[in-house]
């Protein structure tokens, strides 16, 4: 079968990742990648064109699919751009902070009739898309409560959290996701309380470190995040279902499976550091899907308004967590 | 030293289990009296116990009982420690104590004026994991508390009677919880979030209360706690707890009945959660009453006092007032309350 062409927008830490995926794919041929801050001579070494400018990516006609990985402020032109030059397209999420520019981005990407994914990634995580899949075949019954707890590392940079959109829009985001994909279900009210315990920096910048949101479903199911931007032990990534007929839960993931023992008790490894090591698998996985969906013309399953509705439940949680009070998450209105 | 002597009113599931453990694994008490309105005495007799009353005002008169345990249903608790305290008996009372403020209050009246020892059946406080986590929390082992998280959930929904007696899930059942997030962090819980819902038994909705909750408080320090609630999870009594903190994380994880793993083509298999609570339990129930008959004797304070259960009772209030107008409630709302209704 002839070799999907790519070219990758952005790589920075996430599109490198991307770009060493795909050049171990045997279905996709990594053609170019553009990046004002890029190392040519390191990419060209690698038999891949290499620009500083997207256009080169975008107006080449070999080129079938991009893959968006560039800043945030970034995404939503560039969508736009790729789409109307016919490249079907993966992005980063977000797509944007504002949700009338998303609106604009997917009608765009609608009218020019090409694949637009999302990069919510962990629902391709092997352990979590089972905890889906137990759902999907009534292994738990029907959803009483999904629980989600997620703890990062250690906090971004200051300027980094400045710019972020507030740590719901960028690190709940993915649990909003999360919840909607092992539900099934849409969220309708968010009661999201949320506290600086981690680092004052963080709230001089107008955001929190520690968070828990409460969400009621449109199932009838309640839903549950536990956030911290600090925990010293590594990655904290674990999810749950309860329903009628028992409950799943995925728990961390080890580096390895060695433990120690000694006089003080049982010793084994911290979970992965961060998301690079723990969803690693899940990158690869994305992107395979993307390239059936192109092939079989088949919707991907992690479409735009996938990336929509999340920014509307994290700025429902935002105003929660502001005002202290439930708010409804408005409908995403196409 | 002689033993105390004991008088168990109520003898109900609960009631029956601590009767069975003052008489086999509290050496220090003498159970003289169970008194029960459907009392069976041919059962006392075995167990040695010398008298089965109908009535426990009797059991209140004689003078020889230095103790009570009381495990009546949970409306009738209070008004048994008014009597039990002005009968000069120490107390050993099931929680909830009541189901407001008001009662506790006078209970708590009737204690001191008394100048008798009140422990509140909080088990949870003698389960040693839950004391290594509490000790664990307290010696700083993850630094400054940021999170709690209680996972709560029965095997199988009561019956619907026992619902309509109940008081309602948050302060029948969420009750361990609150006190639970209290004994941990060593605060106070000072705002409460609840969403609650029907999923399990509609009939527990026709009865006025929930069977499925989610609840976020926030605690004195400003750490961050959540509870999940079910009144049926299908698997058994699963009983969660972590600590997070500055500098990491503790965990107290179900506890199996065996070891046994099996691997097989189908997967790996373990037991489940040991069930029901009496059996995950089990040490705890012990532990309380020889607590209980320690400090009696001994006159020292109470690990589970009547403060804890008012404190209890409040965040229950504030839940079911979070949940029934659907808004945050500061604890401080709830204490200037006379009394909040029950369910809604």
């Amino acid at each position: 079968m002839k070799q999907i062409v790519m070219g990758i927008l952005g790589v920075g830490r996430i599109g490198s990742l991307h770009a060493d995926n795909v050049i171990g794919m045997p279905d996709i041929r990594l053609k170019s990648v553009a990046d004002p801050f890029l190392e040519a001579e390191e990419w060209r070494s690698r038999g891949i064109e290499a620009s500083l400018d997207p256009g080169l990516v975008i107006d080449d006609d070999e080129i079938e699919a991009v893959l968006i990985c560039s800043s945030t402020p970034t995404h939503a032109d560039l969508i736009e751009r790729a789409a109307l030059a016919g490249k079907h397209i993966f992005c980063e999420k977000p797509i944007a902070l504002d949700p009338d520019r998303v609106r604009q981005t997917l009608a765009v990407t609608a009218e020019a009739g090409v694949k637009l994914q999302i990069g919510f990634n962990r629902r391709f995580d092997p352990s979590f898309s089972k905890v889906r899949q137990a759902v999907v075949e009534g292994e738990v019954g029907d959803v009483y409560l999904v629980k989600i707890v997620a703890r990062d590392p250690a906090p971004p940079p200051i300027e980094y959290v400045q710019d972020s959109g507030g740590m719901f829009l960028d690190m709940t985001i993915h649990d909003f996701d999360m919840v909607r994909f092992l539900s099934g279900s849409e969220v309708e009210e968010v009661q999201a309380l949320g506290a600086v315990l981690i680092d004052p920096a963080i709230g001089q910048a107008g955001d929190v470190d520690t968070a828990v949101v409460l969400m009621k479903l449109s199932n009838g199911a309640l839903a549950v995040i536990e956030n911290s931007r600090k925990a010293v032990f590594g990655y904290d990534q674990r999810v749950e279902v309860l329903g009628s007929r028992g409950g799943i839960e995925a728990f961390n993931e080890l580096p390895s499976q060695v433990r120690v023992r000694s006089g003080e008790g049982e010793r084994s490894e911290n979970p992965h550091y961060f998301f690079l090591e723990r969803y690693r698998q899940s990158y690869v996985d994305e992107l395979e899907t993307f390239v059936t969906c192109i092939r079989e013309d088949q919707e991907p399953p992690v479409s735009g308004i996938d990336g929509l509705i999340p920014l509307l439940i994290g700025m429902a949680a935002t105003t929660s967590m502001r005002e202290n009070r439930p708010v409804r998450v408005p409908e995403p209105a196409l | 030293m002689k033993p105390t002597t004991v008088g168990v009113i109520g003898a109900g599931r609960i009631g029956r289990m601590h009767l069975q453990n003052l008489v086999h694994s509290v050496p220090d008490a003498f159970v003289k009296t169970v008194a029960s309105r459907s009392i069976d005495s041919s059962w006392a007799e075995e167990l040695g116990v010398p008298l089965a009353l109908r009535d426990y005002e009797a059991l209140l008169g004689d003078p020889e009982i230095e103790a009570v345990v009381v495990a009546l249903s949970s409306d009738l608790h209070a008004q048994a420690i008014c009597r039990a305290a002005r009968a000069g008996k120490h107390i050993f009372c099931e929680k909830p104590v009541a189901f407001s403020p008001g009662p506790i209050r006078e209970a708590l009246a009737a204690v001191r004026d008394a100048g008798v020892q009140l422990q509140v059946g909080f088990n949870r406080r003698f389960d040693p994991s839950l004391l290594k986590l509490q000790q664990a929390v307290r010696d700083g082992a993850v630094g400054e508390l940021q999170g709690l998280r209680i996972i709560n959930r029965d095997p199988q929904a009561p019956d619907i009677e026992f619902v309509q007696r109940s008081g309602g899930l948050f302060f029948d059942f969420t009750i361990h919880d609150f006190d639970t997030v209290r004994f941990l962090s060593g605060m106070e819980i000072s705002e409460v979030h609840a969403i609650g819902t029907t999923l399990v038994d509609p009939e527990i909705g026709t009865a006025g209360d929930i069977d499925t909750a989610v609840i976020a408080v926030r605690l004195a320090n400003g750490a961050l706690g959540s509870i999940d609630n079910s009144r049926e999870s299908g698997y058994g009594y699963d009983q969660r707890f972590e600590a997070f903190g500055a500098q990491g994380n503790l965990a107290v994880d179900n506890v199996r009945p065996t070891t046994l793993s099996s691997s097989l083509e189908s997967g790996v298999f373990v037991d489940g959660p040991a069930s029901p609570f009496v059996e995950r339990y089990r040490e705890a129930f012990i532990a309380e009453l020889r607590a209980f008959v320690g400090c009696v004797r001994s006159g020292e304070p109470v690990a589970a006092t009547g403060e804890d259960a008012l404190a209890a009772i409040q965040a229950a209030q504030a839940a079911t007032l979070s949940r029934r107008e659907n808004r945050p409630v500061e604890l401080a709302e709830v204490d200037q309350q006379v009394s909040v209704g029950v369910s809604s």
